[in-house]
């Protein structure tokens, strides 16, 4: 077991950390399964309108690799095709009826075992599970024909307010191995399990797997940082990864030959009054799983963690990868002098307010951006929350250049945009760090 | 309060479209010190720190105010003014109007490229006018420090694309335009007190000169170690006083405003230096050479130079090793300038700038040595 103790990095210390109790879904009225949580996807939608689905019913397609599938988490009737702009097709909308499941084959252990890798490509890619598996570089859906060097999995569970892996796989210790098992037969290499202390007794009896125990702050649990420090992508590699949750989900769609629909989320943010875990379906409805009534004009709904999660609304839905909420305060209005203020409650990395003093305070921050965009100007600071040997500021000024050589010397391989995202929280010329990495992946997947 | 944020949003908005739209640059500055701008996250980060380039530069001002207060007493002081106030009075107002016509000139540029680029005055300049004023001697003539400030805002930052594009540091860039076209007005021994027909040289002056020791010389002068660490001696204005600056330097520390890389680089590699100089060459040629390594550090402009100037994060090296080379770099060239150039008693302003020549091709190896480990990795 590799052990990592990371010393870069920042823990950004919110209120409204999710108590670890499960509470059933209030409601359940309506899921959707959304294009637009898949980066790059073309989807060919197969439903229409009016359709009956069943709970594993196809849904729509990957157009350029039409196996890949992706399926109802909920049994129901097509409500409607949301389209946004140049008719990119960005969510189905599907209103939920009594459970219903579309019937597949179950796989026991012994049976997984005999796999070939053809075999179990073939099962996980029906199972409509397929765009768990992610890969770098490009941070996109796998690509099935590929053989990847190994497969990570993070269980270091180290963003702001996180749910925790431990927690919401709470019992379903079979299902994971069952799950872990199948993604043996996709790689000749390693699969990689990360855990921290507190989610390590979980997940310490998985067999088949390397395990690897990190610490230190954020970004420690990402599986780029990860990566970086257990088996580094060089030119030409390419990695796998997938959330624990999500080889849960595999182990039982293998077990029980259904889609597995249930889904349990953490509810943050400061905006909630009821900080919990909630069991509900994949694709859900924010107002399903949330008690209080949610403004969008006052509050921000995220669906994932405050750092990289995407902006949901109140009747928005949350993503697939995504098994959070977090809800916060919208910025409210201009505050006078804000630059001088003293900063009792002001959230920063940097030692220049007063809340320095109060480390562990659990602050309630708003939507607010603090300030403008200014040039970089560059100090150092954006190394120390970058727990890998990259350059963050001159891997961002080879992308801006567009100079696809120093790119690829200086990492662009490696990362992905959740990775910087603490550069763009702590910067103080206000740069959208991960807009320039998402560039640079795009510039590199266009030069193939 | 509300009313006062509508009355500004809409007064932005005349100006910006009105005929008045040249100085829209300079109202969006004022308007964002007075009120936060208010814009909200559009994308993750959902949350942001809550530093800004305001309060990033404001501290750096705030860490000059000690060096502003003694080195305007140290002017009245120096031209035998008696009493604390009256000195510093005395001294506050030769300072304040070279402050005045450094901003009013800078600002006048920074509203001109501002509208010519699109953006608002960038919180920058709020440094360099400070900055530069507190480099120069009491007596300097106002039109020069005009001239010196377009010369510094413009050739020595907005050509290269404005705030954070530079080479140069834009103060150091103004200076050096001074030192080097009217030498006549900001070195020799004549323009350091702010009395006329009185001539004053400064310790590094009495140093350079000194045929035999150099401390004997300067004892002589009235410039005791005391004294020099204190700031009561001929200088320029903000240079002077050793422990303003440090004060100033542990406020920039604390806060991680400036590098602490750079500031201990650039002081490890002068004292080495004037190490090495005093034991090769003290004893056989005088002057200079013979001064112990710790006076160099308290002397001239080494320190508000190590602490308010080299460590200018867009002029200075980018990457962490690339910091320590820069430091030492400067701590090398400002001894050996000040020891072996017979022409300059002072060499910290062109040990910096030759520190910011350099600090792009010092970058240039850090990162060639990271892209290499990457190539290596692995095999």
């Amino acid at each position: 077991m590799g052990v990592f103790n990371l010393k870069k990095g920042h823990n950004i210390h919110l209120q409204g950390a999710a108590e670890r109790h499960v509470d059933k879904a209030h409601k359940t009225s309506a899921v959707a399964v959304q294009p637009i949580d898949f980066r790059g996807l073309r989807p060919g939608v197969k439903v229409e309108p009016g359709d009956k689905v069943k709970r594993g019913s196809l849904i729509f397609v990957d157009k350029r690799r039409p196996n890949i599938v992706f399926r109802s988490p909920s049994a129901g009737t097509v409500r409607e095709i949301i389209r946004g702009e140049r008719r990119v097709i960005q969510r189905v909308i599907i209103e939920t009826t009594a459970d219903s499941a579309e019937s597949f084959k179950a796989y026991s252990r012994d049976e997984i075992s005999k796999f070939s890798t053809e075999k179990a490509k073939e099962v996980l890619l029906n199972s409509g599970l397929w765009p768990a598996l992610r890969q770098r570089p490009f941070n996109k859906i796998a690509e099935q024909d590929k053989s990847p060097k190994s497969i990570f999995i993070s269980a270091v569970d180290s963003a702001p307010l996180q749910a925790e892996s431990d927690f919401i796989l709470a019992g379903r210790e079979k299902d994971f191995q069952l799950g872990i098992d199948l993604l043996a037969k996709l790689t000749d290499g390693k699969i990689n399990l990360s855990v921290s202390a507190s989610t390590k007794e979980f997940f310490v009896n998985t067999e088949g797997v390397e395990l690897h125990e990190f610490s230190g702050p954020h970004p420690a649990g990402n599986v780029g940082v990860q990566i970086h420090h257990i088996d580094r992508i060089v030119a030409g590699n390419i990695v796998w990864h997938i959330s624990p949750r999500h080889v849960a989900q595999i182990g039982s769609f293998l077990k029980k030959g259904e889609y597995p629909g249930a889904k349990t989320y953490a509810l943050t943010g400061s905006e909630l009054t009821n900080n919990l875990y909630i069991a509900g379906t994949e694709g859900a409805l924010v107002s399903d799983l949330v008690s209080e009534t949610l403004s969008a004009q006052t509050q921000r709904v995220i669906s994932g963690n405050v750092l990289t999660g995407k902006q949901s609304r109140p009747n928005g839905f949350v993503g697939f990868y995504d098994d959070m909420i977090t809800v916060i305060p919208e910025l409210s209005g201009r505050r006078f002098f804000g630059w001088l203020q003293l900063g009792l409650s002001a959230n920063s990395f940097w030692p220049m307010f007063l809340s320095k003093l109060t480390p562990s305070k659990k602050l309630a921050p708003t939507t607010d951006m603090n300030g403008e965009e200014r040039a970089f100007v560059s100090t150092g600071e954006y190394e120390k929350v970058v727990p890998m040997d990259i350059l963050p500021v001159h891997l961002c000024k080879a992308i801006l250049v567009e100079d696809v050589e120093l790119m690829e010397k200086l990492g662009i391989y490696e990362v992905a945009p959740e990775d910087f995202a603490l550069c763009s929280y702590i910067c103080p010329s206000k740069i959208e760090f991960g807009d320039i990495i998402e560039h640079g992946i795009i510039t590199m997947e266009k030069e193939g | 309060m509300e009313s006062l944020v509508r009355f500004l949003n809409n007064m932005d908005k005349k100006i910006k479209n009105g005929p008045f739209k040249i100085f829209s640059p300079m109202y969006g500055a004022l308007n964002t010190m007075l009120f936060t701008p208010g814009h909200g996250t559009t994308t993750g980060p959902h949350i942001r720190d809550s530093i800004d380039m305001k309060r990033f530069m404001g501290i750096v001002i705030f860490a000059l105010i000690p060096s502003i207060l003694v080195g305007s007493y140290n002017v009245g002081l120096q031209a035998g003014v008696e009493g604390l106030f009256a000195a510093f009075m005395f001294g506050f107002l030769k300072l304040l109007p070279i402050i005045v016509v450094t901003y009013a000139v800078g600002l006048g540029w920074e509203m001109i490229f501002g509208h010519i680029n699109g953006h608002d005055i960038h919180e920058g300049f709020l440094v360099t006018g400070i900055l530069l004023p507190l480099t120069l001697p009491p007596t300097i003539p106002l039109w020069q420090v005009a001239v010196a400030v377009s010369f510094g805002t413009v050739i020595g930052k907005e050509v290269f694309g404005g705030t954070g594009m530079n080479l140069l540091n834009p103060a150091l860039t103004a200076r050096a335009f001074l030192f080097f076209t009217y030498p006549g007005d900001i070195s020799g021994d004549s323009v350091w007190v702010a009395v006329d027909g009185f001539t004053g040289a400064t310790p590094l002056a009495a140093a350079a000169s000194a045929s035999g020791s150099a401390v004997e010389a300067m004892n002589a002068a009235g410039f005791t170690l005391n004294k020099m660490f204190f700031g009561f001696v001929p200088g320029s204005i903000g240079e002077t006083s050793s422990i303003a600056i440090l004060i100033g330097a542990a406020l920039l520390l604390i806060t991680g405003v400036a590098s602490w890389r750079i500031m201990l680089a650039t002081t490890l590699g002068a004292y080495g230096m004037a190490l090495l100089v005093q034991f090769f060459g003290g004893d056989v040629v005088g002057g200079i050479r013979t001064l112990p390594a710790h006076y160099h550090l308290v002397m001239g402009g080494f320190l508000f130079g190590t602490v308010f100037m080299a460590t200018d994060p867009v002029s200075a090296a980018g990457t962490d090793f690339g910091k320590w080379i820069y430091g030492f770099l400067i701590g090398f060239m400002v001894i050996l300038i000040r020891t072996f150039n017979p022409a300059y008693p002072e060499g910290m302003m062109l040990a910096i700038l030759l520190g910011n020549v350099f600090s792009p091709l010092i970058d240039h190896f850090v990162i060639q040595a990271n892209i290499k480990r990457r190539l290596n990795y692995g095999k």
